[in-house]
């Protein structure tokens, strides 16, 4: 098969341009969470944000530990992270203040509320006591060996990917029932697509703690314009903050990987309008397609920034744990989605 | 360096799967509202199950630590979700498969599906200070699982719930299927 170029140069921009603007990013832990909300609640190291303190009831619509307690949520060390930390409540104006002009006033009633509990706003921070110790870490000679065989593994994982991807490209569609066949395929069952999707939520939230998530990294990457076009938000200034994070990297490792299936399926094309079920309904006009697209993207991703997640963060990483949010918010889609595909579909007279 | 080869690697298998099973198309994902093709339900609930039962061997190995079990928070939960299937069925997208058709080469999704997901972001940014305070303090259950809430094994409840998943399918078996 001929390598042609102009196919495989726009994801190959879009890598580099990723790589380029990548930068050491910060706690990249749940998703969009900062190191407090990874160690203090994830692991439930001393958790707050279910407790009944009127200061983290009213703060906890967000990840707002730092705005209020400072240290640094990017930092990924117990000491490092705790740098730099106050106590909120013993100077108001100037924890609050970025936030609440009238932050004297406000403090007034959780200094009422510290004060009952026995003044602990007096008392100096406690110390910073290391949490129970991992594992001993292994010996400084075998941490070596194995980081070269991490190395070896890792060179004899790309070269070996790229014999299969040309074994793979080379041959065309073989009978039905062998491996290439099966690789080159335009459709598998949902059901072993569904599985192998299972799979990446497993090793995912299993061993790297966090949900295989496509929206976050959204949000991060819209805080790049949203923070110059608001310099004043709270929002972009304490909460969400530019970063090319994981899930960034996650996207583009999905652009690559539908790129691969759709390409060895000879599937991907170029394309401005959707399959054969659009046109009949909406007529072959490129800008009706654009502007509804655009619309349905914007309610998309504001939709799983309300929630908390999108169908792959939440529905289904969130659904794997049991987590109730995953269901409710299901069952939110439905309710939304069917009345309005039906109303796009009514029949017209 | 190794957490991007993870990342890259995650996401291809992601965005493998999804052309896969044929949700980088438009009418597999509008269908579903309609209950004419039930191709996503399949999908979603067969990855959530094996995620599920792949997760707890993993913690039950003990090689999993502190799992990113997301907030239980009843009305922003719903609202969002609401928001979030108005525009799945006016698109046909989700965040991740509109990455995905970008990667077929649609080029709606390159300009308007990210274009858009970059605009719903900010959107959601300008909001979020007016709206979360009182949106997400409603029924608010914390980092809540159902195990937890009924406190039974969370393999059993897995069990069950994948029980549950097979009777569906297998109800629905044939049906709205390609029915377009």
């Amino acid at each position: 098969m001929p390598l042609r170029l102009h196919r495989w140069l726009p994801p190959a921009l879009a890598l580099a341009a990723v790589a380029l603007a990548a930068r050491p990013a910060a706690a990249q832990c749940e998703g969009n969470a900062s190191s407090c909300v990874d160690c203090h609640e994830i692991q439930r190291q001393r958790p707050v944000l279910d407790d009944d303190h009127p200061w983290h009831r009213d703060h906890r619509f967000g990840d707002l530990c730092v705005a209020c307690h400072g240290g640094n949520a990017a930092a990924t060390s117990l000491l490092g992270a705790h740098a730099g930390r106050r106590d909120p409540l013993v100077d108001p104006a100037a924890s609050c203040g970025g936030c609440h002009a009238d932050a004297p006033a406000r403090a007034d009633r959780y200094l009422a509320r510290a004060a009952a509990d026995g003044g602990a706003l007096s008392s100096p921070l406690e110390p910073l006591g290391p949490p129970a110790p991992p594992a001993a870490p292994p010996a400084a000679s075998a941490r070596g060996a194995s980081h070269r065989a991490d190395r070896a593994f890792a060179i004899a994982a790309i070269v070996l990917g790229g014999v299969l991807a040309w074994q793979v490209g080379r041959r065309r569609r073989r009978a039905p029932g062998s491996l290439v066949g099966w690789l080159r395929a335009p459709r598998w069952s949902p059901y072993v697509a569904g599985a192998g999707l299972g799979v990446a939520v497993a090793l995912t939230e299993g061993f790297l703690r966090r949900p295989l998530s496509a929206s976050g990294a959204f949000d991060r990457l819209a805080a790049y314009p949203g923070r110059a076009l608001f310099p004043h938000s709270t929002y972009y200034a304490h909460i969400m903050t530019p970063a090319i994070t994981w899930h960034v990297w996650l996207m583009v490792g999905v652009l690559l990987g539908a790129f691969a299936s759709s390409r060895l399926a000879h599937q991907a094309h170029a394309s401005w309008l959707p399959d054969a079920q659009w046109v009949p309904r909406f007529g072959p006009s490129r800008v009706r397609r654009l502007l509804i697209a655009f619309a349905g993207a914007a309610l998309v991703q504001l939709g799983a920034g309300i929630a908390g997640g999108c169908t792959a963060g939440l529905a289904i990483s969130g659904g794997a744990l049991l987590a109730p949010a995953a269901f409710v918010f299901m069952a939110g889609m439905f309710a939304g989605g069917v009345p309005t595909a039906c109303w796009w579909y009514r029949r017209r007279s | 360096m190794i957490a991007i080869a993870q990342a890259l690697a995650l996401g291809f298998l992601f965005g493998w799967m999804l052309h896969k099973a044929g949700l980088t198309r438009y009418a597999t994902i509008v269908n579903v509202f309609r209950l004419r093709d039930l191709t996503v339900i399949r999908f979603m609930l067969v990855a959530l199950v094996v995620g599920g039962l792949g997760t707890q061997l993993l913690v039950e190995l003990g090689l999993a630590h502190g799992l990113a079990v997301p907030s239980t928070r009843l009305a922003a939960n719903l609202v969002g979700g609401v928001v979030f299937g108005v525009g799945m069925a006016t698109a046909g997208y989700c965040p991740g498969t509109i990455v995905a058709q970008a990667g077929e080469g649609h080029l709606d999704a390159w300009l308007a599906g990210l274009g858009g997901l970059v605009t719903g972001a900010l959107v959601y940014g300008l909001l979020q200070p007016h709206l979360m305070p009182r949106l997400a303090t409603l029924g608010v259950h914390g980092r809540l699982t159902v195990p937890h809430l009924l406190g039974a094994s969370p393999w059993l409840v897995l069990i069950v719930f994948a029980q549950l998943v097979a009777i569906l399918m297998l109800a629905l078996h044939g049906r709205a299927r390609e029915r377009t």
